[in-house]
């Protein structure tokens, strides 16, 4: 397999381009397929939850009445702070543990070691949605897991006192966690490779720890990486479904099926029948998802002209 | 955009993509058409069973959610009509309020088809939105009342066995079983620590504190399931779901019928004889096995938890039936919990399948009384199942108790569309578990009933 | 991986001076490993256990092979093998998604990133915006948006909306517009082959590993996919395996009480199910893992 070539993006493509009209029709041709896709499944979506989130149920235009029942639901403001713990924990520990272990990945000379690593903490993103919730059902359940010890030291007898709402932003973060942060981890570690070796080695010359190195060299260098993973999980997370989803099928409703708040928007449109509650929840999520993806695209960095 | 393309070449290439885009509209269109026949109100006729339904077909295969345990109904109805094609589908039965076949049978009236002919649900609470229409769809559950079971088969279901499945006069379900409870007691304990089993709550309690004292680690009972209060509140004639009307319910959780019985669990609970662990979690039969001696609960506990290999394993001439405990002053009322009920879709092709099908499940001795771990609500099965179980030489006590009991459940406790074990399992349960008492947690629990009442679009008082 | 690594002496670690330092980096590495390695084998493992080794034996003993069978034959069992009509619509799904995803977005990237046309610049706008949008916040309008047209529970549903992959023609705009050799192009196009031909005859034959790579990315993400078929096949009739998975579980008395019965599903057999339901993946994670770490750290680094 050929590596992809890691080199600037130029914008200006001035060599041996097509000519004139017959390149425009070309080039919408090529683009036919995705530009439908785009309509259809990009934006007409937005505009038709954009409709209903602002109409009642007969069509006729509702104002805000769509967002503040919303907002006035007992169900609403909870399930906000649940999934603002969540992000918060799993955040914080993607961007500390997902650099740290990045950087000591980085620092080990034997190859097959560093290879055999990045591969371990890679691997459980082959385990994802349902599964990998699934499989830590077992790992949390303190009957059959394979870290019980660890349980009951923590004073967990039982599943239910596992998943008591207090202990789940934490349970949820571990969950993504693992499930996650290999891939963030390997993109890491592509990132410190193309940090200049002499850097380094002239940093080393001067006396700089390794410590020194890590904060003053390698994390710089780093920082538009993790506020693309900030920003891409922080939008992820807002979305948090399946495992509170499963989590309540699995604790004999402990776990509340309207934890998140897209299990909200699921419980409106499905069991309350209010499609256009549920879609004041979606614009809500949704504008929270392209506000902070217009931030990066604009600010970030990572697609700006070079 | 227009997916218009020039130039030879690239009109082999687009010819896949323009089948795709044509086989497509195809398909929405096709959709569509069908979405007008397959079941709306359009082009089904009126039938003579009192709903509009659809065009029947005999041959037609019927497909039937149950839950796990409910598979054997299914097996037994094979067994016993091998003319009929049945696809059996396994959900979790709603339970614990899950609310999994409401939200499905949603997206089947959006979708205008796909409705399953039968359904098992573990709840009691789902004729009051199977009743109504929806979508602009006919309601979903078929009027059993008008010709299509025989009213001489309706008749002799156990009296108010049906009352959860009646709305306005109309039934839209069968009841599997009746869930009273009623005190479960393991007599070979009794005998050994001569003890008295307790008649009233005053007596249970007390016999609760003195286990506690004088053979720690046995039990008198769980609150680690979310039917915990249809065991303890609804026979204490709490006020917690007396729904008043269609879409009405009054709420007050501060009785003195509500706290006499939060109090008493709170004692319980605290000296380790009530546990807050689920009887059907593998922890409460690793920890508990022989520890039980005695658990309010409904009959199906008999088959489910004390009779069971998997579970408790109680060996036979051990386990004992008493009535319900009464509170002083008061005659025995008991609460249910669950005891499903089965609906017939009036989407339904074959409605004779599927009335045959819910029919055989709840009435024939094939199954309420050769396998069914519950109590029939079927009066002529529940005679056949107390006479073959008690003839089974199984328990040690006779199982009148249970047929009493059948008779006595307070009828203050309604079924709204909310689910009350949703409601417990969320606010209760996990704060139960962190050690608040229960008397505290009253007014919480009044404020999540009324809340999701509310969101049910329930006037609430 | 291209890492340049000069070996030195001083042995593993860089720079990481004195024992004690390189022994708690040791340290630290090892806990993440067991958390990270840990639940995958300790869920292969489980599979060849019976329900009561599971529960009451140490949990790192493998069980026997008669274990194993036993646990298939329960999982293909259940509900007339299910289990397997959800793998193949699974794959159906996937693979039906991946060849729409891959018809639409190469084309587009290659477009994109040599030939001008007017609505261009939009059309990568709006890809980058809509790539950071998670594909999940869209799934409910969608639902309603196809509602409309009556396409809920068909197929369909579910391969249209994943065929919708913006994240592949960025990475595909990416790949021609950096590593494609404009010269070739230019010199084809002298000799006079069409548009049409200078794709399919230059371009597509260069672009081997970025279709692999976007192949990739698609196919994982379809078939880990759960809210998107979870929402518009409302019927177990037409379940991926990801969907599945809820009916197994709703199916195992240890998560679900109420479902102690024939048709249960124990503990081991979950786990099973588990495994199978990653299995294709697994295994393309595995075979494909030197040219995806490759392509993961590529398209966007630059100072």
């Amino acid at each position: 397999m050929t590596v992809v070539d890691e080199t600037a993006v130029p914008v200006a493509v001035a060599t041996a381009r097509p000519a004139g009209r017959r390149a425009n029709v070309m080039g919408y041709g090529f683009v036919a397929v995705y530009a439908l896709l785009m309509l259809v499944f990009g934006l007409l979506p937005v505009l038709y939850a954009g409709y209903l989130g602002f109409t009642d149920d007969t069509g006729r235009f509702a104002g805000l009445a769509n967002f503040t029942r919303v907002a006035g639901d007992f169900r609403f403001w909870p399930a906000v702070s649940h999934v603002a713990l969540y992000l918060l924990v799993w955040l914080v520990a993607l961007v500390v543990l997902v650099t740290a272990l990045a950087i000591v990945v980085h620092a080990i000379r034997i190859r097959w070691l560093g290879g055999a690593l990045r591969l371990v903490f890679y691997l459980p993103g082959a385990l994802a949605g349902a599964s990998s919730v699934l499989l830590w059902l077992f790992v949390l359940d303190p009957t059959a897991s394979p870290v019980r010890p660890l349980l009951r030291l923590l004073g967990f007898d039982s599943f239910v006192q596992v998943v008591v709402p207090g202990n789940l932003p934490v349970v949820f973060a571990v969950i993504a966690f693992w499930t996650g942060a290999g891939g963030w981890i390997v993109i890491m570690y592509g990132a410190l490779n193309n940090i200049g070796a002499e850097v380094i080695e002239a940093a080393r010359v001067d006396g700089a720890s390794v410590v020194q190195i890590a904060w003053r060299i390698q994390l710089p260098m780093l920082r538009r990486w993790i506020s693309y993973m900030c920003v891409m999980s922080l939008a992820a997370g807002t979305q948090l479904f399946v495992e509170p989803q499963l989590l309540a099928q699995a604790s004999n409703a402990v776990v509340p099926n309207d934890y998140s708040l897209n299990q909200l928007a699921y419980q409106y449109a499905f069991q309350q029948n209010d499609f256009n509650g549920a879609a004041a929840i979606s614009l809500l999520l949704l504008v929270v998802a392209l506000a902070l993806s217009a931030v990066f695209v604009t600010r970030g960095g990572l697609f700006e002209k070079g | 955009m227009d997916p218009a393309v020039t130039g030879g070449k690239a009109r082999d290439r687009v010819r896949g993509l323009r089948h795709l885009l044509a086989a497509l509209g195809g398909a929405g269109i096709l959709t569509l058409a069908l979405a007008g026949c397959g079941g709306g109100d359009t082009g089904a006729t009126t039938g003579s069973y009192g709903f509009p339904q659809a065009a029947q077909d005999d041959k037609a295969a019927i497909t039937v959610w149950v839950d796990a345990d409910r598979t054997k109904a299914a097996d037994a109805f094979k067994k016993a009509h091998p003319e009929v094609a049945v696809q059996v589908v396994t959900y979790d039965g709603s339970a614990n309020g899950s609310n999994s076949f409401r939200t499905k049978i949603q997206l089947f009236d959006r979708t205008g088809s796909g409705w399953p002919d039968v359904v098992f649900s573990t709840q009691n609470n789902d004729a009051a939105w199977a009743a109504q229409r929806g979508n602009g769809k006919q309601a979903y559950a078929a009027v059993l009342n008008s010709g299509l079971v025989p009213q001489d088969t309706l008749g002799k279901f156990t009296a108010g066995a049906l009352n959860p499945c009646t709305v306005d006069g109309k039934v839209y379900c069968l009841r599997n079983d009746l869930a009273q409870a009623v005190l479960w007691f393991n007599k070979s304990l009794f005998d050994q620590f001569g003890y008295r089993v307790p008649a009233t709550w005053q007596e249970y309690q007390a016999l609760g504190e003195r286990v506690a004292r004088e053979h720690p680690g046995y039990i008198v009972g769980t609150v680690g399931d979310a039917w915990t209060p249809e065991v303890y509140f609804w026979s204490s004639k709490c006020q917690a779901n007396d729904i008043t009307g269609p879409k009405a319910v009054t709420v007050n959780t501060g009785t003195p019928q509500c706290r006499r019985a939060a109090a008493m669990l709170d004692v319980l609970i605290r000296n380790g004889t009530t546990p807050n662990v689920s009887v059907f979690a593998p922890e409460f039969v690793t920890r508990y096995s022989g520890k039980v001696l005695m658990m309010p609960g409904p009959a199906w506990y008999a088959g489910a938890i004390f009779n069971n290999p998997q579970s408790l394993k109680v060996p036979a001439g051990q386990l004992g039936v008493a009535p319900p405990p009464a509170w002083p002053g008061e005659d025995a009322v008991t609460g249910n919990v669950g005891g499903g009920t089965w609906f017939v879709s009036s989407h339904s092709k074959n409605l004779k399948a599927a009335e045959a099908f819910v029919e055989f499940a709840t009435t024939a001795d094939d199954y309420q009384v050769a396998v069914a771990p519950g109590y029939p609500a079927y009066g002529p099965a529940a005679q056949k199942w107390v006479t073959k179980q008690e003839s089974s030489g199984y328990y040690a006590t006779d199982l009148q108790p249970v047929v009493t009991a059948g008779a006595s459940i307070w009828s203050g406790w309604g079924s709204g569309i909310f689910s009350q074990e949703a409601i417990w399992a969320k606010t209760m349960t996990p704060a139960i578990a962190g050690g608040k008492s229960l008397v505290d947690l009253l007014p919480a629990w009044q404020t999540a009933i009324k809340n999701q009442a509310r969101v049910d679009g329930y006037t609430v008082t | 991986m291209a890492a340049q690594h000069t070996r030195s002496p001083a042995g593993r670690l860089s720079g990481v001076s004195g024992w004690s330092g390189r022994a708690m980096v040791a340290v630290v590495l090892a806990v993440f490993v067991v958390f990270f390695a840990v639940p995958i084998v300790w869920l292969l493992l489980a599979t060849t256990k019976s329900a009561r080794g599971l529960s009451t034996g140490n949990p790192f003993t493998p069980g026997g092979a008669g274990d194993l069978s036993a646990n298939a034959e329960q999982l293909f069992g259940f509900q007339d093998g299910a289990v397997v009509t959800w793998m193949s619509h699974s794959a159906m799904y996937a693979l039906g998604a991946l060849v729409v995803t891959l018809v639409a977005s190469i084309p587009a990237g290659y477009a994109l990133a040599l030939t001008p046309f007017r609505a261009r610049r939009l059309l990568l706008v709006l890809t980058l915006i809509v790539m950071l949008i998670p594909n999940t916040a869209l799934v409910l309008p969608i639902f309603l948006e196809l509602n409309a047209v009556g396409l809920i529970g068909s197929p369909l549903s579910v391969i249209l909306p994943m065929s919708f992959f913006p994240f592949g023609v960025y990475l595909t705009y990416l790949y021609f517009s950096t590593s494609m050799p404009r010269d070739l192009l230019a010199a084809a196009r002298i000799d006079g082959c069409r548009e049409i031909q200078v794709f399919t005859r230059i371009a597509l034959p260069l672009a081997t590993p970025i279709v692999a790579l976007v192949a990739f990315f698609s196919f994982v993400q379809n078939w880990n996919n759960f809210f998107l078929p979870f929402v518009m096949l409302p019927s177990s009739d037409g379940y991926p395996m990801q969907v599945g998975l809820t009916s197994l579980l709703a199916s195992t008395p240890a998560f679900n009480p109420s479902s102690a019965g024939s048709q249960s599903v124990q503990l081991p057999a979950l786990a099973l199910a588990t495994v199978v339901s990653v299995l294709p993946v697994l295994v393309v994670f595995l075979v494909s893992q030197r040219f995806l770490v490759a392509g993961m750290t590529a398209g966007g680094t630059k100072e």
